[in-house]
């Protein structure tokens, strides 16, 4: 897009991407009581009404509704609430803690490294559902299991990449200095380490979004994750399957919610890390 | 002539704008003849070397104007197939400067010497390996016999390089352009691929371009130099022209800005300012901004004035 | 002023024990400038780094002002490193580049003490001043300057706590010709100006030979010959030394570069030849030479050379 009369920072702008996950933070943001439909509302006479440009669709119930009647788009739009929220905590704490931990693995090295790293191995060889079916059992099933076992899963993603950042960043000139010059650890953390590893981070949260969309409806699709009557795309999933061969839309519709999310948070992530990149900005 | 280039410019059109790499050179090599290009990073002297063989950085680099002629055939307008056939590691042939990356780590050097050999049909079979073997016996790689099927890793610094000059005088090229070949390279290392150069320069009459930073490298090994500062070519000439008597204000000051063995300790005399940008570059003399020499003429791009003996100089100084 | 006792650094690596530095001593004179001067890989680098405390040594001292670093308690340890500074060879990984001039160049100082906000500014701008930047650079990123601006800011960063020593890891070899004289001449100035104490680190013999009054040549981890650069460079007696000075291409056409002085290529770290560790690669090479390590021998005032030849022919 090559619009003169936009500023020179948004030109450029994936913004096909950048409408979809603006429209799915608006229905997390304004919440089901906002929506003209109350996306729990049964409506039996509505049941498997198909969507509104197929024969005996109706505008009333534009993505069609489901078994027992209810709205599919309000349900899609009160889903994004869930999907939202869990990748905000998912994505905090999991970023959070991997890069804490691989700044800490990659600065000191040694026994320090040695011990994060076989802690990363191990946690990378636990299947996550396994892991998430154990806590599901111990825990109740619910959101902030979901989180949980997300952030179980992911930490170990950003401490290896994060690590591998510090390794190469210890090794330049400007580190040694600030050690030659007396400057503290907990500095040089700060000044010298973070701003460098911040565009990473950045990255690897956007590209985590989709992720943590897929891994938040597979748990509730399976059972450990959402429960009813709260709404999650991967409840609604879970609940049309059994009747995909005469209500296709029950169970395309939130399909295509959560790949078109997922789709624009990668575009978006790849964008911002052209984007990011002092290298790729400079020509 | 091997080879004669005439007002050669080549552009790279970067989003920043039209950066003038190359603007306007002249230059010729004589058969087994070594030409210095030498000049400070950024003067355009490796993009030089790269378009003599159309080897320039993908979507940005266009030769604007001007011919390269080898052996009187004209590469300019050559066809992009017929370059890589005939030209490219055959009749030219390029030598890199860091010997890590120009050998690929995960084939045997006996593959990556035959490479161009096999590429440009020259032996197959047994005939080919006979002849990696006699290649890498020209650049003096120790019993060469048993080390076909080694790797990059198993061999030194030096030795890498040896290799890498084997790869480029494998088939029998004309023109051999060697860009900063000694520079990753220890003194006592150096010294052993500059008398290698020197010697596949005997042995084969192959003519050499040695493009170099270094004034001291380029006095050991050419016959003649050219100087280039921003794109151009300020002054050239036999290198006892360019060392004895310099005649242009950049040649003298890079020069005297150099610490020699062996002279006294006296204070270097330093250039003052850095180099102009390349996008928009000033219209008249391009090193005028930190010349002593300046006057009001140097607005206007200085006229190239013959000193006899293939010696010129590109400045107004001179003119007068 | 600083003196070095029998340094020893070995590395532990997957391929084995790399003997990095083995028994190097040397005392750099005050507000002299010491050259460390070899091939790459030869270990020059490792003890610049167990000077300024990045690595530590697996024995031997360093002494700064008679005092042992090693031995340090955390407050003089704190004084130390006030007092020495360091300029490393790329302009572009010594500066960090999400921070301002004036943040690179404060932080040294503010490591060590609480300047009010004006007396940190005024301070920036001096510091600038010396290295001929205006006091403006200090609101810009490294990225908006020239290799030549970006080692100036270095130094000045350098500068910022008035150290007495200077450690310069090869600070111009990353620069352009034309802007080295610059960057040597102002270290020149400065150490006039200010009276420091410079340690170089540097492989261009030329540029040793002009910047320094006293040098220690290091091959594979041990001093070679050592003393006043003049002596060190007119009559080198070391054949380490005269093969590294043979094989300068010099900026004259007319000279002939020596071929011979040194065959063969530097061995590995991880398995050096036994004793001289130049043997392998010596013409003068005789019975000694692979058996014991040569002792450093007086070769005049101060002139030092580990070489068996000058056991019967001392200077």
């Amino acid at each position: 897009m090559r619009a003169s009369w936009l500023p020179e920072w948004a030109r450029g702008l994936p913004w096909l991407p950048l409408l979809v996950l603006a429209a799915v933070g608006l229905c997390a943001a304004i919440g089901e009581d906002m929506f003209p439909f109350d996306p729990n509302q049964l409506d039996l006479s509505a049941a498997f009404r198909p969507p509104a440009w197929q024969e005996k669709g109706s505008l009333l119930n534009p993505l069609g509704a489901d078994n027992l009647g209810r709205d599919i788009l309000s349900r899609i739009m009160a889903g994004s609430r869930v999907s939202v929220i869990v990748c905000f905590y998912a994505i905090l704490f999991s970023g959070g803690i991997g890069a804490l931990a691989g700044m800490i693995a990659g600065y000191f090295g040694g026994i320090v490294d040695a011990v994060l790293m076989r802690l990363i191995e191990i946690q990378q060889s636990i299947p996550a559902i396994a892991l998430a079916l154990i806590l599901a059992a111990a825990l109740e099933p619910g959101l902030s299991t979901v989180v949980v076992v997300i952030v179980l899963t992911y930490w170990a993603w950003y401490a290896r990449i994060i690590r591998g950042e510090i390794i190469a960043l210890k090794g330049r000139d400007y580190i040694a200095f600030a050690r030659v010059a007396g400057v503290g650890t907990a500095t040089i953390f700060v000044r010298h380490l973070l701003p460098n590893i911040f565009n990473t981070l950045v990255v690897l949260a956007t590209l985590q979004v989709g992720q943590v969309i897929l891994f938040e409806a597979s748990l509730s699709f399976l059972g450990l994750g959402i429960q009813q009557p709260d709404i999650s795309w991967g409840l609604m999933l879970a609940d049309a399957r059994q009747y995909i061969t005469n209500a296709w839309w029950a169970i395309t519709m939130p399909g295509i919610a959560i790949m078109l999310t997922c789709l624009s948070a990668n575009v978006f992530g790849d964008w911002l890390r052209d984007r990011l990149d002092p290298k790729l900005r400079q020509l | 002539m091997l080879l004669q280039v005439e007002n050669l410019r080549m552009h790279l059109h970067l989003r920043r704008g039209v950066l003038q790499a190359v603007d306007g050179i002249n230059l010729h090599v004589a058969e087994g003849e070594t030409l210095g290009l030498v000049g400070e990073s950024g003067s355009g002297k490796t993009l030089t070397g790269l378009s003599l063989l159309r080897l320039l950085p993908k979507g940005s680099g266009r030769i604007e104007s001007g011919s390269i002629r080898l052996d009187g055939q004209e590469l300019t307008t050559l066809p992009e197939a017929e370059l890589a056939r005939d030209i490219r590691g055959r009749r030219i042939a390029m030598i890199m400067q860091d010997p890590m990356t120009s050998l690929n780590p995960v084939f045997s050097i006996g593959d990556q010497v035959g490479g161009p050999l096999r590429n440009h049909d020259i032996a197959r079979g047994t005939a080919l390996r006979s002849a990696v073997v006699d290649v890498l016996k020209r650049v003096r790689i120790p019993s060469p016999e048993d080390r076909l099927g080694d790797y990059p890793h198993q061999f030194s610094g030096g030795q890498r390089q040896r290799i890498v000059a084997a790869m480029a005088i494998g088939c029998t090229p004309r023109l051999l352009v060697a860009d900063e070949p000694t520079t990753a390279l220890d003194v006592t290392i150096q010294v052993q691929i500059i008398a290698l150069l020197r010697q596949i320069q005997h042995d084969q009459g192959v003519g050499i371009i040695l493009i170099t930073h270094d004034l001291g490298v380029a006095a050991s090994l050419c016959r003649r130099i050219a100087v280039m500062y921003a794109g151009q070519i300020v002054e050239t000439g036999p290198v006892r022209a360019i060392y004895r008597s310099p005649s242009h204000p950049y040649t003298q000051a890079l020069l005297a800005a150099i610490p020699r063995l062996h002279s006294k300790r006296t204070r270097l005399a330093a250039i003052p300012g850095q180099p102009p940008s390349l996008i928009d570059p000033p219209s008249g003399c391009r090193f005028a901004a930190r010349c002593p020499m300046r006057m009001d003429q140097c607005a206007a791009p200085p006229p190239t004035v013959d000193l006899g003996d293939g010696h010129s100089a590109a400045c107004w100084k001179l003119a007068n | 002023m600083l003196e070095l006792a029998g340094i020893t650094k070995h590395y532990r690596t997957r391929n084995g024990v790399v003997r990095a530095v083995e028994d190097v001593s040397f005392t750099v004179p005050p507000k002299g400038t010491m050259a460390l001067v070899g091939e790459s890989g030869c270990g020059k680098t490792t003890i610049a780094k167990i000077i300024l405390q990045l690595e530590r040594p697996i024995s031997g001292t360093v002494r700064f002002e008679g005092a042992d670093i090693a031995t340090m308690s955390r407050a003089a340890l704190h004084a130390y490193r006030r007092q020495v500074a360091a300029v490393f060879q790329d302009p572009y990984s010594s500066l960090n580049p999400r921070l301002r001039v004036h943040r690179i160049i404060a932080e040294p100082i503010l490591a060590h003490e609480r300047p009010g906000r004006a007396a940190l500014d005024k301070r920036i701008a001096e510091v600038l001043d010396i290295v001929g930047l205006p006091a403006t650079a200090a609101t810009l990123y490294p990225h908006e300057f020239s290799g030549g601006q970006r080692q100036r800011i270095a130094i000045a960063r350098a500068l910022a706590l008035q150290p007495r020593l200077m450690v310069l890891d090869e600070p111009v070899s990353a620069l352009d010709v034309s802007i080295r004289a610059q960057v040597l001449n102002l270290l020149q100035d400065i150490q006039a100006e200010f009276g420091l104490t410079y340690l170089i680190i540097a492989h261009d013999l030329a540029l040793v030979e002009h910047f320094s009054s006293d040098v220690a040549v290091i091959y594979l981890g041990r001093v070679a010959e050592s003393g006043p650069t003049e002596p060190v460079f007119a009559n080198p007696r070391h054949p380490y030394t005269q093969a590294l000075l043979a094989a300068v291409p010099l900026p004259d056409p007319d000279h002939v570069l020596s071929e011979t002085a040194a065959t063969g290529e530097i061995a590995s770290a991880l398995n050096p030849p036994s004793g001289c560790r130049f043997h392998p690669r010596c013409p003068h090479v005789f019975a000694p030479c692979p058996a014991t390590v040569p002792p450093a021998y007086p070769a005049g005032a101060g002139h030092h050379v580990a070489c068996h030849l000058l056991k019967d022919s001392p200077a």
